[in-house]
């Protein structure tokens, strides 16, 4: 397993594996931890597949997965230690940011014994370098003040927060749910209620503030600092680039930092009224606290700003709305081109990048949230074009998601050309109609192919063959691994003696014969194929001779040789359905063969006879026959087996 | 695909084979690599990173896939590294024949005779194709129609097949179970030349062996398809007008209809159709059959590849009109006519490659795939990857006396011209002089009739004496009589699931059971030597001489 694999297959099993990892398993924890320590060559490939799995799946399963991460750097150490520290900031904020408090009292707990030597190591080093765990503690502490601030401003007016977030009866309207949910499918819950709760500046813990803290302070200075806005703009900045490196052929990532570099732009270029200004920091704003909240939050973000403008809970786009009446945006518009101005630097930015450093937490994970809020906050706020038309609740809910997401640039209108959100893709997909003629099918759609490649994640390594990363997909999967190990024992058994073609069925045993897939239920037939040979291995033969039966041989020897068990000569009989002289009640086990009964009646309490047991998933091979294969017992966990018995 | 002792027809730009060293090739996304690789060498090809796709069948990362005698390309939507290496030749197998092998071998990677990276590919269409039928398929079922029936047309080498091998992999992919009609004789899907099949796919296509197998008496790496083969023993569909072709294509419509009918995947998958070329030059009759198919299998997409003049023909002809299904009328089922863009890829398999590639669909049949090299260490370890299953026929010897032997006895001077020598060298060999009362006026004027007036496919028409009559006068097939005529000698006979003593139109219709090789004619004793796929007594059908096509294949038995 160690040598002469190639790192991307380590890695899919390793993947796989992970995947089944639900729960705060220790076995399977060191298991995996065994498997990491066992292909230390890989530990790039590996950490990679760690840092993805943990950013991908849901908050539940974060914990045991960063676990798993514990788990290697104190058991292993180097190299992993250097490969899953590089990114262990936006891993760890990352999911730390999505758990729920109890979990997160668990993460703080982890943290604390990463400042610390292995315990029982003679290394007196750390598990992993003090910057590296520093830079993730001064974000927890920075967020964490943040989150009491905002519980003494409770008082304030907090209106601006609940404007923009506490919105939960549009989401029901929004597009963005389904597709979240089907990325993230069970992350959806916990921390929503996680959002309501702050949202109503009540917030239960103090750990789910953190989401607020860059935002809140500003929101509520009547006058634009212009300072912190570019300040704002930079870290969003810094964290698309960042996300842009780590996904360069992302379109949405790509999108979003185009749009913030523009946003930029115009900051710099412009001297912008405080209207303009106001409603820019609130776009900041707005897109700076969502990342927080990350994957889950974006449903309500996301709909919020773009569908809901109109309701009465949000008392703070109201003003803004009429502020920015298509009117007076083509006015300002017009002023803004006017005044072309002298770039203005933001020279204070310097000062404060002691402070960025904590406060850029929060969007640095912001990564992986999508450019829709910006974008749809803008076009809410009358800043994009659509705003003539401020989408009601009842806007068409793919129009947010796929259409453009246009940027004005002051002086003209410029639309940029539609980018679809990978999220949207999914959905997509099975939305998409594709016209059959000759016009439409010239049009790429790049996203379909997604249907036909990542849409379906898991991936036989033998054949190639797509699975969807579903639980039925898994188990699909199994069955279908399954099958591979049964031919390939078979193949290799089938090897020593001669095989022939069939005959080809008739019309009607075709008609009625039905293709079975190499990942359905293997039925109780399934090894009587092996035995049975001829037409009688599909599913057409009916018509075959009733019970067991093989075919005669052709060799006086083998023709002559009693069955072991009783001692007695096998009967052939000419049979007109297989066209050929076949012995009746007979079953070949290895390379002897036996009337079925007879070996019934032995058999009945060792290893059943194949024809006998209905094998269900990976377990309960007959094969076990052949002794090749072991039951899954305790001491071999599938995870293990998984990995070791991938044929290669 | 080996072939010893049948490399005598290869292109003689070959040359000493010196083992060329691996080479990596990295495609950008969107492109294709296409390579060629002569019978009798073998290249192998690795997924190294990404992911790539041949003809819509993904290929697995780090497995090593073994081609041979293939025109073919590699093409990826994501981007790919391959690595090509050399693989050994082909050297005989299973002590069936002794013939040595010449290797052969181009100075491309690997060894192969060409291969080059194309940029651009007609693939964008061809998936757009599927996501249309995803469409169709979803419509249908939503509304309770059947799925989509697919033609496709196009003149020869236009990739036909390729598009056929892409739509039905893809639809696999998405779990679909497709019905796959090869009306085409020159080449066999799942089955020897010279046949017509249908087959549903619900497994993954074999990505070095182009289609699978059909079934065998041991297990498959890929797994088997079962495919439902009708003997069309001639390469032109149009041969004595049709008359003999388009019954056939009525009867396995009903056998498809008939599967269509009770196997709901199927159903709503719907049918591909794939055709030969000839039905997509202008030749008289061509219009008719297209007709025909079309009806027969109650098209409703008909896709053109690489003709102009057939498409506009098609538009005229079927666009937005109503399919021949018998609910065609209430729910408002209408054919629409797509044009497709012939592949850059496509090239032209002149006669000798097209033989080879008929000849190892035989070798195939009864031999199973060989395994390309026994000694080679790679070679173990891709044993899982390779569908390398070694078959055992078994020769005997038969009484020609208790065949029943058919034959076709068309013949269509104005059909047979220079292209069809290609094919079928051995029909300079085979006289007519069997049925000296047989001449071109009698026949056309009997297929005139024919084509009218033909009972249909229902075999009760026939159980009367008088319908029996017309039955066996209007078909075109004439028990052989004894002696064993010698130019039986290495050609292939059908046997058909039909009792030997029906007549002439139920052998015609009958769905096909297997093939014998005649080794050998013992004309004097009455004897002939066979090989049959597999061991017993030869049952007692009537049985379809394939004389003109596949014709003679030598060497088969050493």
């Amino acid at each position: 397993m160690s040598s002469g694999l190639a790192s991307d297959e380590v890695a899919e099993d390793y993947k796989n594996s992970l995947e089944d990892l639900t729960t705060n398993d220790r076995f399977q924890i060191s298991n995996l931890t065994v498997i990491a320590k066992e292909n230390t060559e890989h530990a790039m490939a590996i950490s990679r597949v760690l840092e993805n799995h943990i950013r991908a799946t849901p908050p539940a399963q974060k914990l045991p997965a960063l676990y798993v991460v514990d788990s290697i750097v104190k058991n292993v150490g180097t190299p992993y230690t250097l490969f899953l520290g590089r990114n262990l900031y936006q891993t760890f904020m990352n999911a730390y940011t999505l758990v729920d408090s109890q979990t997160r009292r668990k993460l703080d707990e982890m943290l604390k014994t990463w400042k610390e030597p292995v315990p029982g190591s003679l290394d007196t080093r750390p598990v992993f370098p003090p910057d590296i765990t520093r830079s993730i503690e001064n974000a927890l502490i920075k967020a964490r003040t943040a989150a009491l601030q905002q519980q003494q401003a409770r008082g304030q007016p907090d209106v601006f927060n609940r404007g923009r977030v506490a919105t939960p009866p549009g989401w029901t309207n929004t597009p963005t749910p389904p597709q979240n949910a089907a990325r993230y499918p069970p992350s959806s819950n916990q921390p929503l209620q996680g959002r309501t709760g702050s949202a109503n500046g009540h917030p239960s813990t103090g750990e789910s503030i953190p989401v607020r803290s860059t935002p809140t302070p500003q929101l509520q200075a009547q006058d634009v600092d212009l300072s912190y806005l570019n300040r704002d703009i930079e870290v969003l900045i810094a964290a698309a680039r960042n996300e842009f490196a780590n996904n360069p052929l992302d379109p949405s990532v790509q999108q979003r930092l185009k749009a913030l570099l523009d946003l930029q732009g115009i900051m710099q270029r412009q001297q912008l009224t405080q209207e303009q200004l106001k409603l820019v920091r609130d776009q900041v704003s707005a897109l700076a606290p969502k990342p927080a909240i990350q994957h889950s939050s974006q449903i309500p973000v996301t709909s919020s700003p773009a569908i809901t403008t109109p309701p009465v809970t949000q008392p703070f786009s109201q003003p803004l709305q009429q502020l920015l009446n298509p009117g007076t945006l083509a006015g300002l518009i017009k002023a803004t081109a006017a005044q072309q101005q002298q770039p203005t630097p933001p020279p204070q930015i310097s000062p404060m990048l002691s402070q960025l450093a904590a406060a850029g937490s929060t969007p640095q994970i912001s990564t992986s949230a999508p450019e829709n809020p910006l974008i749809a906050a803008l076009r809410a706020k009358g800043l994009l074009p659509a705003s003539s038309t401020p989408p009601g609740p009842s806007a068409p809910p793919s129009n947010v998601a796929t259409t453009t997401f246009p940027f004005i640039v002051p002086g003209q209108v410029r639309y940029t050309p539609p980018v679809p959100t990978p999220q949207a893709m999914t959905t997509a997909e099975t939305q998409m109609t594709v016209q059959m003629n000759t016009a439409s099918i010239k049009i790429p759609r790049s996203m379909l192919i997604a249907g036909l490649y990542e849409a379906r994640s898991n991936r036989c390594g033998t054949c190639g063959r797509r699975f969807f990363a579903t639980e039925e997909g898994k188990q699909k999967k199994a069955r279908h691994l399954d099958w591979h190990f049964r031919t390939n024992q078979r193949m290799a058994d089938a090897a020593r003696r001669g095989q022939n073609r069939s005959w080809y069925v008739d019309e009607r045993d075709w008609i009625k014969s039905r293709e079975i897939g190499d990942d359905q239920i293997t039925t109780d037939n399934e090894t009587a194929t092996e035995n049975t040979p001829g037409t009688d291995n599909k599913p057409s033969s009916k018509k075959g001779p009733p019970k067991q039966w093989v075919r005669a041989p052709n060799d006086a020897t083998l023709r002559n040789t009693p069955c072991p068990i009783c001692q007695e000569k096998f009967e052939s009989t000419w049979s007109e359905d297989v066209q050929d002289w076949i012995w009746q009640d007979a079953v070949k086990v290895g390379s002897r063969v036996y009337h079925a009964s007879c070996y019934d009646e032995v058999t009945k309490d060792g290893p059943a006879p194949a024809p006998r047991e209905t094998p269900q998933g990976r377990t309960g091979t007959p094969d076990s026959v052949l002794g090749k294969r072991k039951a899954e017992g305790p001491e071999s966990p599938g995870q293990n087996v998984r990995v070791k018995t991938e044929p290669i | 695909m080996s072939l010893p002792g049948l490399e005598l027809t290869q292109p003689s730009a070959e040359r000493e084979f010196v083992a060329a060293p691996p080479s990596q090739i990295n495609l950008s996304p969107g492109s294709e690599w296409r390579f060629e690789v002569a019978f009798g060498t073998t290249i192998r090809v690795k997924l190294l990173t990404g992911n790539a796709e041949i003809f819509g069948t993904e290929l697995a990362p780090s497995q090593t896939y073994t081609f041979s005698g293939a025109k073919s390309a590699i093409y990826t939507w994501h981007g790919c590294t391959l690595e090509v290496s050399a693989g050994d030749a082909v050297s005989g197998l299973d002590g069936m024949t002794t013939t040595p092998t010449a290797t052969r071998s181009g100075f491309g990677a690997g060894g192969c005779q060409s291969e080059y990276i194309a940029e651009e590919t007609p693939m964008v269409e061809y998936a757009n194709v599927h996501f249309a039928l995803e469409t169709l398929r979803t419509e249908a079922k939503a509304s309770g129609k059947d799925g989509p029936r697919v033609l496709i047309l196009g003149p020869e080498d236009a990739g036909k097949t390729s598009l056929t091998k892409i739509l039905t992999s893809y639809a696999v992919k998405v779990g679909r179970e497709p019905i796959v009609v090869n009306l085409d004789p020159s080449e066999g899907m799942l089955s020897v030349p010279g046949t017509l099949t249908a087959t549903a796919f619900r497994s993954m296509l074999d990505v070095e062996e182009g289609w699978g197998s059909s079934p065998m008496s041991g297990p498959s790496a890929v797994p088997v398809k079962l495919p439902l083969v009708y003997c069309y023993p001639m390469v032109n569909p149009l041969e004595a007008e049709g008359s003999v072709y388009r019954p056939i294509v009525s009867r396995l419509a009903l056998s498809v209809m008939g599967r269509m009918a009770e196997d709901e995947d199927a159903r709503e998958t719907g049918i591909i159709v794939d055709t030969p070329g000839i039905l997509s030059q202008s030749r008289a009759g061509a219009l008719e059959m297209i007709n025909h198919i079309v009806t027969e299998f109650s098209i409703t997409t008909i896709l053109v590849i690489g003709s102009e003049r057939l498409y506009s023909l098609m538009m005229k002809n079927y666009e937005n009109k109503p399919s021949s299904s018998a609910s065609a009328a209430t729910l408002d089922e209408r054919i629409s006519v797509v044009k497709l863009s012939k592949s850059g890829g496509c090239v032209d398999r002149d006669g000798a490659f097209m033989r080879a590639v008929c000849e190892s669909q035989i070798r195939t049949y009864f031999f199973g795939n060989p395994v390309p090299s026994t000694g080679s260490s790679a070679q173990s370890l891709s044993a899982s990857s390779t569908t390398n299953v070694t078959l055992s026929p078994h020769a005997q010897q038969l009484d020609f006396d208790t065949l029943a032997l058919y034959n076709y006895t068309t013949s269509s001077a104005e059909d047979e011209n220079a292209e069809d020598d290609d094919y079928d060298p051995a029909k300079l060999t085979t006289g007519d002089s069997f049925y000296p009362g047989d001449n071109d006026a009698e026949w056309s004027a009997q297929q005139g009739e024919n084509t009218s007036s033909f009972p249909g496919i229902n075999p009760a028409n026939n159980n009367s004496a008088s319908a029996a009559a017309v039955g066996n006068a209007l078909v075109p097939l004439k028990k052989v009589p004894a002696p064993a005529p010698s130019a039986l000698a290495n050609t292939l006979l059908a046997i058909t699931h039909c009792p030997p003593t029906n007549n002439t139109a139920e052998i015609r219709d009958a769905s096909t059971m297997g093939f014998l090789y005649v080794a050998d004619v013992d004309s004097e004793r009455g004897k002939i030597r066979v090989l049959a796929p597999m061991g017993g007594r030869v049952p007692s059908r009537a049985i379809v001489w394939g004389k003109k096509w596949p014709a003679e294949v030598v060497g088969l038995v050493g």
